[in-house]
């Protein structure tokens, strides 16, 4: 086993990956930026580095800056968490020429799947169903529009080498068209230092669904059954589950089987994510290969009893997977609620500020992984989401019951968060039915919900705790503070 | 009739409420003149609505401001031009996202205030409109 792990994130993953190396007993190297000198990650490794200025190009993406860390520390191995580097196959194959291991798929894996034309082309050629779209290397603005029409309105302009619905833009019109493509272009450019693009079908009420996979070093391959994140804002998920509730047992075997076709044919090694969407005929395509752990991995870990971040590190370790295709069970169901500092009603831009108050919800069947805790500083450079809530039931209901209770003690003061929306997703009558579609928020809370103001017993409450909270103050402060006033109070 | 009310703080931030019939934990923080209160699952931010509390805030009639921390990565108009409600004025990126300023209204620019690569802060005027 590894003598050291350096985990090349932040964050809620850097976090999770830090509390497995523990228990494995695996000592970890956390790295930081200047903006994350009061982080939490850095805390919870045994040994911190700080790699570079609050700007992820020099720090957490700076490879040479991780790489010196590990050497450095003595690290022998290097997880990469999601985001950031984890599916760079420089990134990796820079690790491999250090003479550390890199705790993921193989370089060549990376860069087959990292360029979604050709892992296309590669997926159509295995018999795994795709999308009609283009990918064609003509990236001229008129090769581009040709194309959509040829496929056909609505389309989806994707970075050829994206994740995490950067760059994504759905076009209606061939009007819309130039001023989509440049700015997915500009974002792609911007985050990916690439802006190739991929054009598909934008298929109406499709269902995002997604086949686990993990593949040691020995030739076998299995997956993990499937996940649904069909809530997404942004084209980025924000609820997922796990069994999906759309397919009937054979349409799930067909979609894991097909999940493993597509592992199969990109030779994949460690754990990924291949992803489809499923069409409300119960057909289902293609997306991409996630060439790393996803976000959404705790709600398969919740109905299998594995620990992905482990299996992991000991499939990069070199051994052999501990289990045979058919000897996981899945048990009950999973949800996951992201949380983010974002506003959803403002169009979701990233809420920045300090977490004042910070409170998780606990009780049977819940875990929360969170990247930060009170004090933490969000900022403007990294990915605002500050928490993963995930919990278990014996079926769906329960699943749900226990997330719309769980969100309810979800506390965050100090930043401006989507629990309302959380909340308001999980219980809507569509989600607690089970229908779900990638348009579901845009389709049932489009509208942001008034402001209501707080019940007049909550605001007798603020003041007695004002009041309270104040007896350490200075008497001279308390003497020209407005809230010595009982005035009227409003919304802010 | 009128119950019987306590308020109790239980440890930084976390206050119960009891009256007659009915004990609930409650969260609150303050921040400067924000309270941030946290009631019967749901985060409310409040001010108090006094002239004590006005902000330092000047609201300028039509001035445009950035409306998050980022960069200006595209400034689409110039003054004296004519633009109508809900055309792109300009674009800030922030946490890898565009967000595009776009104008409230139909009207004609009076001063823009930023260039492309300029970091802004929210508040700050970038475009005003006549």
């Amino acid at each position: 086993m590894f003598a050291k792990v350096l985990i090349a994130n932040r964050g809620e993953i850097a976090v999770r990956v830090a509390r497995t190396c523990r228990v494995m007993g695996i000592p970890t190297v956390a790295v930081y930026s200047e903006a994350d000198r009061g982080a939490l990650h850095p805390r919870e490794a045994d040994e911190a580095v700080l790699v570079g200025p609050a700007e992820a190009a020099r720090s957490y993406l700076d490879i040479d800056a991780v790489l010196a860390a590990a050497k450095r520390t003595g690290a022998d191995a290097v997880h990469p968490g999601y985001g950031f580097l984890s599916q760079n196959a420089d990134f990796a194959e820079a690790v491999l020429r250090a003479g550390l291991t890199f705790i993921g798929p193989p370089p060549d894996v990376h860069r087959a799947m990292g360029d979604k034309q050709a892992a296309r082309r590669r997926m159509a050629a295995s018999g795994v169903p795709v999308v009609p779209g283009y990918e064609g290397d003509d990236q001229s603005d008129g090769a581009l529009l040709a194309a959509a029409r040829e496929v056909g309105w609505p389309v989806i302009l994707k970075p050829s080498r994206g994740g995490g619905g950067k760059g994504m833009r759905v076009v209606r019109s061939a009007e819309d068209f130039p001023s989509a493509l440049a700015a997915s272009r500009r974002e792609a450019r911007g985050a990916f230092g690439d802006d190739r693009m991929v054009l598909e079908r934008y298929l109406e009420k499709p269902r995002h669904v997604e086949v686990q996979v993990l593949g040691d070093t020995h030739g076998h391959l299995v997956h993990l059954f499937e996940r649904e994140c069909s809530i997404q804002r942004r084209h980025q998920k924000i609820v997922e589950e796990t069994p999906s509730p759309a397919l009937t047992p054979e349409r799930r075997a067909a979609l894991c089987a097909a999940g493993l076709a597509a592992a199969r044919a990109a030779a994949y090694v460690n754990a990924g994510t291949v992803e489809f969407l499923l069409a409300p005929d119960g057909s289902f395509y293609f997306l991409e290969v996630n060439t790393r752990l996803q976000v959404e991995h705790a709600v398969t870990e919740a109905i299998t009893g594995l620990d992905l971040v482990r299996l992991q590190i000991e499939i990069a370790a070199g051994k052999a997977l501990p289990f045979g295709p058919d000897e996981v069970s899945a048990q009950g169901h999973a949800l996951e609620c992201r949380l983010y500092a974002e506003d959803p009603d403002h169009n979701d831009r990233p809420a920045p500020g300090r977490v004042l108050h910070y409170a998780a919800p606990e009780g049977p069947g819940i875990r929360f992984d969170s990247g930060v805790v009170a004090g933490s500083e969000v900022t403007v450079h990294y990915d605002p989401m500050l928490a993963k809530l995930v919990t278990w039931g014996r079926d769906r209901g329960e699943a749900v019951a226990r997330m719309r209770a769980a969100l309810r003690r979800t506390v965050v003061l100090g930043v401006t968060t989507n629990l309302a929306r959380l909340q308001a997703i999980v219980d809507h009558p569509a989600f607690r039915a089970g229908a779900l579609h990638t348009g579901f928020i845009e389709e049932h809370l489009a509208a942001p919900a008034p402001p209501v103001g707080p019940p007049p017993e909550a605001l007798a409450a603020a003041h007695a705790a004002l009041r309270l909270s104040r007896g350490a103050g200075s008497p001279e402060a308390a003497a020209s503070d407005p809230w010595e006033t009982l005035g009227p109070w409003r919304l802010a | 009739m009128a119950a019987r009310v306590s308020v109790e703080l239980v440890a930084p931030g976390i206050f119960v409420w009891r009256d007659d019939d009915h004990v609930e934990t409650f969260h609150c923080v303050r921040d400067g003149e924000v309270v941030h209160l946290f009631w019967r699952g749901t985060a409310y931010r409040l001010e108090a609505d006094g002239e004590s509390s006005r902000s330092a805030h000047r609201v300028v009639p039509g001035a445009l401001e950035a409306p998050m921390p980022g960069r200006v990565i595209a400034v689409r108009v110039e003054p004296g031009q004519a633009v109508t409600k809900g055309q792109e004025l300009l674009v800030v990126e922030a946490m890898k996202m565009e967000n595009a300023l776009r104008a409230p209204r139909d009207g004609t620019v009076k001063s823009v205030a930023a260039r492309p690569g300029d970091m802004v802060s929210p508040g700050v005027v970038l475009v005003e409109l006549e």
